[in-house]
């Protein structure tokens, strides 16, 4: 299992899959038809309405896992199912082997199963001289040419058929055609034969039913149907996170899973099985056929018994995840190494398979927070991805260098402060038109093969501190006293000054006053995107502070991620109670300045905006301003009353590969998701690209300056003349 | 749970969205007034493809559909069906439900002969009666919703929809893999015959 010995790898797993440019083609082929036609599945229907009676169901569920497999076993033995309960992935093996060998089972065959894959099975009955096939036609492909799955719905979505033609020539010692109709019609062929002579028939199950002993499987070949009809043994392979309560319970997950998995209403087959069904024979006569269920724990009850990660239970394996995460979009699901692969796959590797396997694969996790609005079983997978950073942060013995500098300095707002004003200084010789090659401590690697703005000798800081008091300023609301405070973000304060000023300008021309908190420091996210959590808490409880000294009403950032940031201080300090409080405060306190400025020129109906006249611009949506903030409209709207044409740009909310201290570490990752962004903002053919973070702000305007291209990136809140 | 079958609009109407639902996912669907009528339509098939060698399970409905066939150009079989199912053209039944939202059928295939014949022929005929329309999927799991007595709950409920597909190869649809590549559906209105209202 070579699976187990891989860590290490990621990074030549990465460079290979950025190689393979059949698996790239495919994936962003099928990552954009996938969001069309799954919104056409789901006409009629209402997602969020699905999605919380799903979380529902499969919340109760996990709380009751035992009870509902006591329950599922009792209801299923009534029915004649012989029921086994494996703790781990060894006992659910040797069961299977142990019956094989009682009844002189020489061919098994099976339909596709996740679970079985993670318990290895496969291997184990080999080794036992059983021969083993897989039928479903992608794993098929997969078994003859030994390779595993890339994806957990598609498995084989990373072969062309020209590949899969030769795979298939090998086997039926025939040269076949490049044709998949053909290719298609030789497994059949083949697999019929396997069909008709097994002794055993293997599945998994989507769904398993504790009040009627149900098993509920969803497939599309067919395969499904004749493996538990053909052979006159029949085992499923069942993970315990599967069980549902009650039999209506099947109704709306059974709504979600195809029209999330593969955009289809309904598959074309969904067999409900309850208790063993006769055998039907070839010299026509009938038997009693063996149903065996092996109820498999490997894992599922610790993460049951964990306050966070037994949210994971509520995954119905349609994989929506990786189809709307722009990294496995770019490498697949090899990269992940393991059965379960993309988001959802890390945190189920860490529980069962263990978290050393988890721990590198964890890290490929951007942070744009997309899966979450696609997720059925509505499992909030950001959080729990950044809850198995500060685990393995913690189990970890040695962090790498960046994040031991990034904890002794980021606490220390001064030391921060004056080694980014060092590194300003230092940059100087390196500058050319004010970008820099390199960039201080754990922001090095940013400079990586894009050019970047430099650090500004006088940021943001020093700025609004020289700048008249607003209190001089006359206007509406500064008769009614609206003080709102800046959080500035470390990218506005020392790289995107202009930003802060743009904001500041904006605010007092409609009579706000805006307050600089000087004592405020960086957000905490690179900290807590690498896992460690006390640097981030202390980052949290600084600006607590400061925001509480300077007595605001509310507080705006220009920074989606620095805004989101702030909303999770209450998350971050969960644990110690007065903190909690007062980060609840602030949390409740924040918004990203253009929703705020929003609010404001709509009110004053776009006056004191100098209009752009016609001036035509496209807008990319940042993952953290559309995901996390839920603002689509506002920047629109608030680019409209200042006169500016909109043009869409083609997959506006497609991310930019920034993520934060992300392109550090991956950068050959993080530079391929910038070109295909690059690509969609040369085909809007305008001048401008409007965004509202300065994090993508940095990653494409470098990217766009070392293509050449003259398209100028700017921040909404720059495009809004007085 | 299943409508009035004099309640005719109702009905038309679900029969146009099955149809419209079902022929998306590639099966071909018809409508006729009896099983004589369905019996035509039988042979139709059975002439158009060629068929020689047909299973079926028996089912009022099933025979006098094959009755009124009279195709003697095809070899009926109705036993023995797991010795002739892997080799025939084609493969009759009659399922117990259909659902207009997806086009889907359903039926209680605790029987493996139902499973076989709609399964190992390259060509499934599924025969309906009209009334036993429903609009949802949720309706056609509510009918097998029995709470009271789980003892009831057929042993292998079986949900069609359109012939078996794979996309496994670069994403490409390929209608036909281990099941059917062709799935007719023939709705039967008075499947008790001509003279029964």
């Amino acid at each position: 299992m070579h699976a187990l010995n891989r860590r290490g790898d990621i990074k030549r797993d990465i460079k290979e899959a950025l190689g393979n440019k059949n698996l790239r083609g495919a994936l962003t082929r099928f990552g954009e038809a996938y969001l069309e036609s799954r919104a056409r599945a789901y006409a009629g229907k209402d997602f969020n309405a699905l999605r919380e009676e799903i979380c529902a169901i499969k919340r109760n569920a996990a709380d009751k896992m035992e009870d509902l497999a006591q329950r599922f076993t009792r209801a299923a033995e009534a029915r004649g199912t012989k029921v086994f309960r494996a703790a781990t992935a060894q006992e659910a093996r040797e069961y299977i082997a142990n019956l094989a060998r009682q009844k002189n089972v020489r061919q098994i065959v099976k339909s596709k199963s996740m679970a079985s894959e993670e318990i290895h099975l496969n291997e184990h009955l080999h080794q036992l001289g059983l021969e083993t096939v897989e039928t479903d036609l992608g794993e098929w492909i997969l078994q003859l040419s030994g390779q595993k799955p890339s994806h957990m719905v598609m498995p084989a979505i990373h072969m062309t058929r020209g590949e899969v033609a030769q795979v298939f020539s090998k086997e039926v010692r025939e040269q076949l055609p490049p044709d998949i109709p053909k290719l298609v019609k030789v497994a059949r062929q083949n697999l019929r034969r396997k069909f008709l002579e097994a002794q055993m028939g293997i599945t998994g199950a989507n769904i398993a039913v504790a009040e009627t002993g149900t098993i509920v499987i969803v497939t599309n070949e067919g395969n499904g149907r004749l493996t538990t009809t053909l052979p006159p043994l029949h085992v499923a392979v069942v993970g315990l996170e599967k069980l549902v309560e009650k039999f209506s319970d099947i109704k709306p997950i059974l709504e979600a899973l195809p029209r999330s998995a593969t955009a289809q209403k309904i598959t074309s087959y969904v067999s409900m099985i309850t208790g063993p069904t006769p055998v039907a024979y070839p010299d026509g006569t009938t038997g009693d056929k063996e149903l065996h269920i092996v109820l498999l724990d490997n894992g599922r009850t610790q993460m049951q018994a964990d306050p966070v990660f037994k949210e994971a239970l509520q995954c119905i394996r349609c994989a929506s995840c990786l189809n709307v995460c722009p990294v496995f979009q770019i490498v697949g699901g090899h990269v992940y190494g393991y059965v379960y692969t993309g988001g959802i796959g890390t945190v189920l590797t860490a529980f069962l398979n263990g978290w050393q396997n988890a721990s590198e694969i964890q890290n490929l996790c951007l942070g744009c927070e997309r899966c979450k609005l696609y997720c059925p079983g509505k499992i909030d997978l950001p959080r729990l991805i950044r809850e198995l950073r500060r685990r393995t942060g913690e189990k970890a013995g040695a962090p790498s260098i960046s994040s031991q500098v990034m904890a002794k300095v980021l606490p220390n707002r001064r030391l921060f402060h004056s080694l980014l004003r060092a590194a300003g200084i230092a940059q100087k010789p390196f500058q050319r038109g004010g970008m820099v090659r390199h960039l201080p401590l754990f922001l090095a690697g940013l400079t990586e093969g894009r050019s970047l703005p430099a650090i500004v000798s006088k940021p943001l800081r020093d700025r609004v501190a020289q700048t008249p008091k607003t209190s001089q300023i006359v206007g509406d609301n500064q008769r009614q006293g609206v003080r709102v405070g800046f959080f500035a973000g470390c990218l506005v304060d020392f790289v995107y000054p202009r930003i802060g000023e743009a904001v500041k300008e904006l605010l007092t021309s409609a009579g706000i006053e805006m307050v600089f908190p000087m004592e405020q420091t960086c957000c905490g996210v690179p900290a807590l995107y690498t896992g460690l959590a006390h640097t981030a808490a202390e980052a949290a409880r600084q600006n607590i502070t400061a925001f509480e000294h300077a007595g605001v009403d509310r507080i705006v950032t220009a920074c989606p991620t620095c805004a989101q940031a702030i909303k999770r201080y209450p998350e971050i300090l969960a644990g110690e109670p007065e903190w909690h409080q007062r980060a609840t405060t602030m949390a409740n306190q924040v918004e990203h300045v253009t929703g705020y400025l929003h609010g404001v020129f709509q009110r004053l109906a776009g006056a004191r905006l100098k209009k752009a006249r016609g001036t035509t611009v496209t807008y990319h949506d940042s993952c953290h301003m559309k995901g996390c903030l839920g603002l689509t409209l506002e920047p629109r709207e608030l680019l409209g009353l200042a006169g500016y044409n909109l043009v869409e740009l083609e997959c506006s909310d497609r991310c930019c590969g920034f993520g934060g201290s992300y392109s550090i570490k991956f950068p050959q990752l993080s530079r391929q998701i910038l070109d295909n962004k690059l690509d969609t903002v040369a085909g809007a053919e305008v001048g401008t690209l409007a965004l509202d973070c300065p994090g993508c702000l940095l990653q494409i305007s470098g990217g766009l300056t070392s293509r050449g291209s003259a398209v100028t990136v700017k921040h909404t809140v720059e495009l809004l003349d007085l | 749970m299943f409508l009035n079958l004099h309640d005719h609009d109702e009905l038309d109407r679900l029969y146009a969205l099955f149809k419209e639902q079902a022929e998306a996912i590639s099966a071909l669907v018809y409508r006729v007034t009896d099983p004589s009528a369905a019996g035509k339509k039988l042979r139709e098939i059975i002439n158009q493809l060629a068929v020689n060698k047909l299973v079926a399970v028996p089912s009022p409905l099933v025979n006098s559909c094959l009755n009124n066939a009279g195709a003697q150009t095809a070899a009926v079989h109705t036993t023995n069906l797991r010795n002739y199912a892997p080799e025939a053209d084609l493969g009759l039944s009659e399922v117990d439900l259909a659902v207009a939202e997806t086009g889907t059928l359903v039926q209680d295939s605790t029987a493996p002969e139902q499973r076989l014949v709609s399964t190992l022929p390259p060509v499934h005929v599924a025969l309906v009666q009209t009334g036993r329309l429903v609009h949802y999927l949720s309706d056609a799991i509510d009918l097998f919703n029995t709470n009271k007595d789980t003892s009831s709950l057929p042993g292998y409920i079986s949900f069609i929809s359109g012939p078996s597909r794979t996309a496994d190869i670069e994403r490409v649809l390929t209608i036909g893999v281990h099941g059917p590549e062709k799935l007719y559906v023939i709705f039967v209105d008075r499947a008790g015959g001509a003279c029964v209202e």
